[in-house]
């Protein structure tokens, strides 16, 4: 029996969450820190974004993926964390008992006092949007495309229909036309784009591609390689309108219909996940049901802004120290509720009001000149105004402990958007 | 000589090397198990669903009862993990004592079940029992609340047919077949009313027997020797594939809902895992004009949810993974035609091998075999025949110690590409220098699992696609999903772009 290897913190996954979190656990005295990757290198998705767009808040800047991910490998560099790659966690117990493998060690045990969860997500599939059709070569998910593209230097195709507005899809968009082949259009169901505003601009309208709100793709068409889809308009239940269905030929189906947090190790560890994020439930530390274990990053909910998602890790990181030091009993938690116009708030639980924290939610629905406010048991503890909010932009709303006004005991948390039109 | 490289086709080769190593198989695609044997539900039915008396029906449990002895060697799993036919108030169409609920009900209870086992008595199908409606709540939660009674079915099993397929061709092989892929059959030379051989899109090859299982193109391929005089009509079936995760929360084993006094073309299907736990709903019936019309419409993904809602309600419905459509090969009479030809002699047809063409396999093989016999070939079973095929093991099919033993034989079992199925380098490695080679995306995933699990291979796809490229010295560029045209890739990068200038 090889040695069961016993570090502090453990923490799951190199990407931009994880590599936040594993500083942010050595930086709060955590001398045992091991961070497990599965590729072969470590910053997650942010090698293959080359655009800009990364850092404005972390570090004032418009940086690329790759250039904000080095700022965090070489800060990496100058601490003791051990990051092994190439190396994939199979299973973890509710026991934190992680059990890994890689090439050079075989199989690892690994029992850490405290593990921070940080796989990221992966991108929902044509089945999963049950997409009709053929199964031909040529439809390919935006974020393995720009792998392909940016990382590989393989061109998956040279006319393309994009299913889905969100930011991957618009990016992708703009990617392949600089790489010289056609985007015969981009196509999406609900009648406002998936991504956000600035995207839709510098991607899609400086290149003329168009853009077809309420439509959707209704068959794929090839036998071998895609030769073309039928695409028609939806009704405002989201059902093809039969006779503004019609034919774009194409090579390829590039789809950006959504992400998945990656949750499927985290629900053997026993870890209650939200049904509507698909990401653990956690309190402001993002601390999950198990006691020690953390997570972080898009492994919570997908959150657009990378800076958010490092800003959170380093909530887990310093949580998962501070449990390493203190792993007693936890404080009972306060619920945090989405109000009015909130789809979902993370964290959905509170247990310590005596710290600065943030609330992450979406909208339901695009709303003009409203009203931000945190809650607690009905009484407005904060209220920022804002011109207006997009369902695809995530928010981000503070509190600090003053917010609390020295209440004692606090009632039901809830974040709402509300009218400001007087 | 066998035309076809489906299950069909494999068992027949695999069963005459038990006599001769002079066998050939001629596949048009670039794998075996690349038509319907690949895109079926992997049931092996007991045959209680065929109609008494045909020949599908009897070759049906023979089959089932051959199963284990026919995988035995062969390094494939096969399950018997039996059949919960559930009755419900659906189970007798209206016109049956519609408008008397009272004797409906009891004809339900008493009389639909002992009908079945009746039925199974008759078609010899061993170990069928009533069972109540508590016992099948506590066999399946699931199910829905309105099932009356049960009978269960111990002898159905599940076996993964791709899988069984390669098997099959790999121990041919072993045993001195010759599997010839990406190569189609174009015409026969009859002369004299005796076959010769075959042209193929590769040249001609001459045998003195050939056998036709080209499964739906049976009919094109007797027409080419002047032996048909019959017509398949395609018929498609679509079926929903969910995730294991849910799927076993979901449900325990296979549940189908007893449909009885319908003409039905097919078997009225359910939901069943497969051999590898995934939940399968379905499949539709639908004819087809196109052969190769293997698509799925919105219609039957909406027909699937809505007929197995009412079997199994809330099913997992968000956690679909996956989607296949495949052909059956349905005569106009619905049955198997099996024989040799009275004008080619030395043609033998094995047509209309439409379901349960799986679960009938060792039979219809051990049945063309004595046709082969009184056509030539050999009586006397040959010792050279070696009983196992070699089976690469899947790491993640092994233990811990198993797979602590597979990292120390070959450390590339340390480095796992999908992460999905736990799929090492080194398995998709001996995939694609395996007895059968897997040259492409779909033949490395029917025989690893890569890229079948949820992602659906947007982990592991480019990690596969470099290994192909890699191992058998092509481009990338040139790695296909399934063979022929279907290309991953349109070319590298700044490549579009020295073309436009
Ligand atoms: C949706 C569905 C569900 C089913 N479920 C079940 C089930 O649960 N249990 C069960 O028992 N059965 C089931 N069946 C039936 C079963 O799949 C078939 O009976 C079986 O796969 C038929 O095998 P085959 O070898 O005859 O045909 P195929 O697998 O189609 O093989 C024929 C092969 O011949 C090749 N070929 C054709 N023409 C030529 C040519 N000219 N030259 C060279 N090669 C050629 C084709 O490429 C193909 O690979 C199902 C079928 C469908 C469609």
């Amino acid at each position: 029996m090889k040695k069961i290897r016993r570090p502090d913190v453990a923490v799951i996954g190199a990407g931009p969450a994880g590599l936040a979190a594993a500083i942010a656990a050595y930086r709060a005295g955590m001398e045992d820190v091991m961070l497990i990757e599965r590729d072969m290198e470590l910053g997650g998705i942010l090698p293959q974004c080359i655009h800009d767009g990364f850092g404005s808040i972390v570090f004032k800047e418009a940086l690329t993926g790759p250039q904000y991910a080095q700022r965090y490998i070489d800060e990496l560099g100058g601490t003791d964390v051990e990051a092994k790659l190439n190396t994939l966690v199979l299973d973890i117990s509710p026991k934190r008992r992680i059990t890994a493998v890689n090439a050079r060690e075989g199989i690892i045990d690994i029992q850490p006092k405290a593990i921070v969860l940080a796989m990221g997500c992966r991108e929902r599939t044509r089945h999963q949007i049950l997409l009709p059709g053929y199964r031909p070569a040529g439809v390919v998910n935006a974020g393995l495309a720009q792998r392909y593209i940016n990382i590989e230097g393989l061109m998956p195709g040279r006319k393309m229909v994009i299913l889905g507005s969100g930011d991957i899809g618009l990016i992708m968009a703009r990617r392949v036309t600089l790489e010289g082949a056609e985007v015969a259009g981009v196509f999406e169901l609900m009648d406002h784009p998936g991504g956000i505003t600035r995207n839709v601009v510098q991607c899609l309208h400086d290149f003329d591609i168009p853009l077809h709100l309420s439509h959707t793709v209704t068959f794929i068409h090839g036998k071998k390689r895609v030769e073309g889809v039928s695409v028609a308009e939806v009704d405002s239940e989201f059902k093809p309108i039969k006779d503004t269905e019609r034919f774009v030929p194409c090579d390829t189906l590039m789809l950006s219909v959504g992400l998945i947090p990656e949750n499927e190790i985290s629900k053997k560890a026993g870890v209650e996940l939200d049904p509507v994020t698909g990401g653990p439930v956690v309190d402001e530390r993002m601390g999950t049901s198990v006691p020690g274990m953390f997570s972080a990053g898009n492994v919570v909910n997908v959150f657009d802004l990378v800076d958010y998602v490092s800003r959170s890790a380093e909530d887990a990181g310093e949580g998962a120290a501070e449990y390493v030091r203190k792993p007693g009993r936890r404080k009972k938690p306060i619920r945090v509720v989405p109000g009015e116009n909130v789809k979902y708030v993370v964290p959905q639980l509170v247990r310590d009001t005596g710290r600065d924290m943030s609330f992450y939610f979406r909208v339901e629905r695009p709303q003009r000149s409203v009203a931000i406010q945190v809650l607690a048991g009905g009484e407005v503890l904060t209220r920022r105004k804002a011109k207006m909010v997009l369902p695809p932009e995530m928010i981000k709303a503070d509190i600090s402990p003053g917010d609390f006004g020295g209440r004692g005991k606090v009632g039901p948390i809830s974040v709402e958007v509300v009218s400001d039109e007087e | 000589m066998v035309i076809g490289g489906g299950v069909i086709g494999c068992s027949i080769a695999r069963e005459v090397t038990r006599y001769t190593p002079d066998v050939v198989i001629l596949e048009k695609e670039a794998d075996v198990a690349d038509g319907t044997s690949k895109a079926n539900n992997a049931e092996v039915h007991s045959g209680i669903g065929e109609k008494h008396g045909t020949l599908k029906q009897k070759l049906n449990v023979r089959g089932n009862r051959m199963y284990e002895e026919f995988v035995k060697g062969l390094g494939v799993d096969f399950k018997r993990q039996g059949l919960l036919i559930v009755i419900t108030p659906r189970s007798l169409p209206d016109r049956v004592t519609g408008r008397l609920p009272a004797l409906r009900r009891q004809l339900l209870k008493e009389l639909v079940p002992r009908l079945i086992l009746l039925s199974g008595k008759r078609k010899g199908i061993p170990g069928q029992r009533i069972v109540g409606r508590e016992e099948i709540f506590r066999m399946e939660p699931n199910v829905t609340r309105e099932a009356i009674v049960g009978v269960h079915d111990p002898t159905y099993g599940l076996v993964s047919p791709y899988k069984l397929t390669i098997a099959l061709a790999e121990h041919a092989i072993i045993n001195g077949a010759k599997v010839f892929l990406d190569t189609e059959v174009t015409g026969v030379n009859v002369e004299g009313g005796r076959v010769k051989g075959v042209v193929t899109d590769r040249g001609e090859i001459s045998a003195p027997i050939v056998v036709n299982a080209a499964g739906v193109f049976a009919d094109d391929v007797a027409d080419m020797a002047g032996a048909g005089g019959f017509k398949i009509h395609p018929r498609k079936g679509a079926t929903l594939i969910f995730d294991k995760e849910t799927t076993t929360e979901y449900v325990r084993g296979s549940v189908a809902e007893a449909k009885l006094f319908v003409k039905k073309k097919s078997k009225g299907g359910g939901g069943m895992p497969t051999i590898e736990g995934n939940l399968q709903l379905g499949p539709t019936a639908i004819e087809v004009d196109d052969k190769n019309d293997t698509s799925i419409s919105a219609g039957e993904i909406e027909e699937i949810f809505e007929r197995f809602h009412y079997l199994l309600p809330d099913f997992p419905r968000r956690s679909v993974i996956a989607a296949f459509s495949g052909v059956r090969a349905p005569t106009t009479d619905e049955d198997f035609i099996i024989g040799p030809s009275d004008t080619a002699h030395g043609f033998v047809n094995v047509a209309g091998m439409q379901s349960p063409g799986l679960a009938s396999a060792p039979a219809v093989a051990q049945m063309v075999l004595e046709i082969l016999q009184d056509l030539g070939v050999p009586s006397e079973p040959r010792p050279g025949f070696d009983p196992v095929r070699p089976t690469p093991a899947l790491f993640a099919d092994q233990d811990r110690k198993g797979r602590e033993r597979l990292i120390k034989e070959d450390r590339r079992h340390g480095h796992v590409i999908c992460r999905c199925e736990q799929v090492t380098e080194a398995d998709v490695v001996n995939a694609i220098h395996g007895i059968v080679p897997a040259t492409n995306m779909d033949a490395v995933k029917r025989r690893t699992r890569a890229g079948m699990g949820r992602c659906h291979g947007g982990f592991c796809g480019n990690r596969v696609a470099a290994i192909i490229a890699r191992e058998l010295w092509m481009p990338v560029t040139a790695v296909t999903k399934d063979g022929g045209g279907s290309r991953l890739f349109a070319g590298e990068t700044k490549h579009f772009l020295e073309e436009i200038g």
